[in-house]
């Protein structure tokens, strides 16, 4: 240390405010330095001799402070004493344990509103099938049985006769004297009834909502026009099985119908017949495979779906006149091919197949002939 | 102080008598009006009282109380700026005709023996060369010789640099020891 820093803490060495090992060097240094050790005791000296004595204060200055303290608390007005009160649980309320306290309740707090609800009733069980891809469609709520009882009812009332409407249909047209061989917008026609009458009828019963899994909402989704959906969740009712997959499947090949016509629904409607062969649906869908077939000229494909017919009493008579048109067609191409062979140049060929209506894509590559 | 602001009035009556003597010598310096003191030294204190729930603690109570006590002198000795105040040598107006400055010399009761020796010139000499101090150096002589607080609270009370708070303090102790030479042998007999 040297003397010029010595003057700088002369002050803090004499009221003792330096640290300790300031304090020792400053002092080892006074030890070696006449001139600081001179300044230093010069001050001491000073502030020894020019010490300030206490004046003891007037008897009653204490007093006189209490008792206008009580006077000045006496006349704070109510305002002021709850802001002093408000004060004081402020004091308390910055007190570190009790901000603590605060941050823990909040963090609780908003932990629980961020928790998922759980059902209270536990009427339902989330189940997902093993070697199934998880999706949130594919969950199976299974609930007890008088509430099941209660809601399939509509369902069960709603789904037969979605079928036995399709079934009664070619029936009613015989009884009626109607050709078979009638387009396919009147069968769709007939079909979009059932399914609104249907749907209809589902939603007449009071507390019965469609759930979001059930052929109420497929139906809802079909004849709302949404067909992906409509398809979707046919499909998904399919794949549970049951007695609703057979309609399930063929409505969901309908709706693809709708969507990208007869050239991509024509092989499901025959997935459809293969799988519920003995069924309804199964015997829909096989006539409407062969008026796919038709509609795009696959003649071939159309007889083979019309002979799976012949055996059903109620498409019998339909399939055997759908036949013999076919027959006739064939033999109009056949004469139309000979006649192209003859004349190849400047004749007009003959069109296989009238223009299909509902086949807006390009026509199906038959592999098989 | 803690207590006080909780609502405890027995904390403020301790804090009356711990603080009420300091603040009171303080305010006899800065003013040098004895008449004033009590008033003023009641005044610091009432402003403690409506004041407390402001104390956040982030300085020594006796930093904020000297912080109001200084301010409330300053008030006072404007508004006796051009009033005339009576000097350490103005008679007291008894018949034995001693001075005020007389009177506080005698007034210390805690005086140790050998300065109760020391005759009243000295003291009234001291009281004499602290008056004649300037007074940004008087201040700073008084907070850091009667209250106690170290440079820091001092230089934050009086808004300078800590270093400001020591150079002031240095030129009071100079002038004391240029006004109090005469004492100085007395002072290292003492030692």
């Amino acid at each position: 240390m040297d003397c010029e820093k010595f003057d700088r803490i002369v002050l803090d060495l004499m009221y003792g405010e330096l640290d300790e090992l300031t304090e020792a060097a400053a002092k080892r240094h006074i030890e070696h330095c006449s001139r600081c050790k001179g300044v230093s005791s010069g001050l001491r000296a000073t502030r020894e001799v020019g010490a300030l004595t206490l004046v003891d204060p007037p008897p009653g200055l204490e007093l006189g402070i209490l008792e206008a303290e009580r006077r000045l608390n006496a006349k704070l007005p109510l305002k002021k004493k709850l802001g002093r009160g408000v004060s004081i649980l402020a004091v308390y309320a910055m007190r570190p344990q009790l901000a603590m306290a605060a941050l823990l309740l909040l963090m609780i707090g908003s932990s629980l509103f961020f928790l998922r609800g759980r059902s209270g009733a536990r009427d339902s069980v989330l189940i997902t099938e093993h070697g199934v891809p998880e999706t949130e469609a594919e969950h199976v709520a299974i609930r007890p049985a008088p509430a099941r009882a209660v809601e399939a009812a509509p369902l069960a009332s709603a789904m037969p006769k979605l079928a036995s409407a399709k079934s009664e249909a070619p029936a009613a047209r015989e009884r009626d004297g109607d050709k078979p061989s009638e387009p396919v917008a009147e069968l769709d026609a007939t079909k979009e009834s059932d399914l609104k009458g249907a749907a209809n009828e589902a939603e007449a019963l009071p507390g019965t909502e469609p759930a979001a899994d059930s052929m109420d909402a497929a139906s809802a989704a079909f004849q709302g026009g949404r067909y992906v959906e409509a398809q979707r969740r046919f499909e998904e009712i399919a794949a549970r099985g049951g007695s609703e997959a057979p309609a399930a499947a063929l409505q969901a090949v309908e709706a693809l119908r709708r969507q990208r016509g007869c050239p991509a629904a024509a092989p499901r409607y025959e997935e459809v017949h293969s799988r519920y062969r003995d069924t309804p649906s199964g015997n829909e869908a096989a006539w409407q495979a062969g008026d796919c077939y038709r509609a795009l000229g696959e003649l071939s494909h159309a007889r083979q779906s019309l002979e799976a017919l012949l055996e059903v009493a109620e498409y019998r008579s339909r399939a055997e006149a759908a036949l013999q048109e076919l027959t006739a067609r064939e033999a109009q191409v056949a004469s139309a091919r000979k006649a192209k062979a003859a004349a190849p140049a400047g004749a007009t060929p003959v069109p296989a197949s009238p223009p299909a209506a509902a086949a807006p894509a390009k026509p199906r590559v038959d592999v098989s002939q | 102080m803690v207590r006080y602001q909780r609502g405890d009035r027995e904390a403020f009556a301790l804090l009356v008598k711990r603080y009420n003597k300091q603040v009171y010598n303080f305010v006899l310096r800065q003013l040098r009006t004895p008449a004033l003191c009590e008033d003023v030294t009641q005044e610091v204190f009432m402003r403690l009282v409506q004041n407390a729930a402001e104390f956040k603690h982030e300085a020594r109570f006796s930093t904020w109380l000297y912080a109001i006590a200084r301010n409330l002198c300053i008030d006072q000795l404007r508004r006796l700026q051009h009033r005339r105040h009576p000097s350490l040598d103005q008679p007291l107006g008894g018949d034995d005709g001693r001075t005020l400055g007389d009177s506080i010399a005698t007034q210390h009761p805690s005086a140790s023996a050998e300065r109760a020796a020391v005759s009243s010139e000295v003291q009234v000499s001291i009281l004499k060369a602290v008056d004649a101090l300037p007074d940004d150096q008087r201040e700073v002589f008084l907070l850091r010789e009667i209250a106690d607080l170290p440079f820091r609270d001092i230089a934050e009370i009086t808004g300078v640099p800590e270093n400001t708070v020591k150079s002031r303090m240095r030129y009071a102790l100079d002038r004391l020891k240029q006004a109090l030479c005469e004492f100085e042998e007395y002072a290292r007999a003492l030692r």
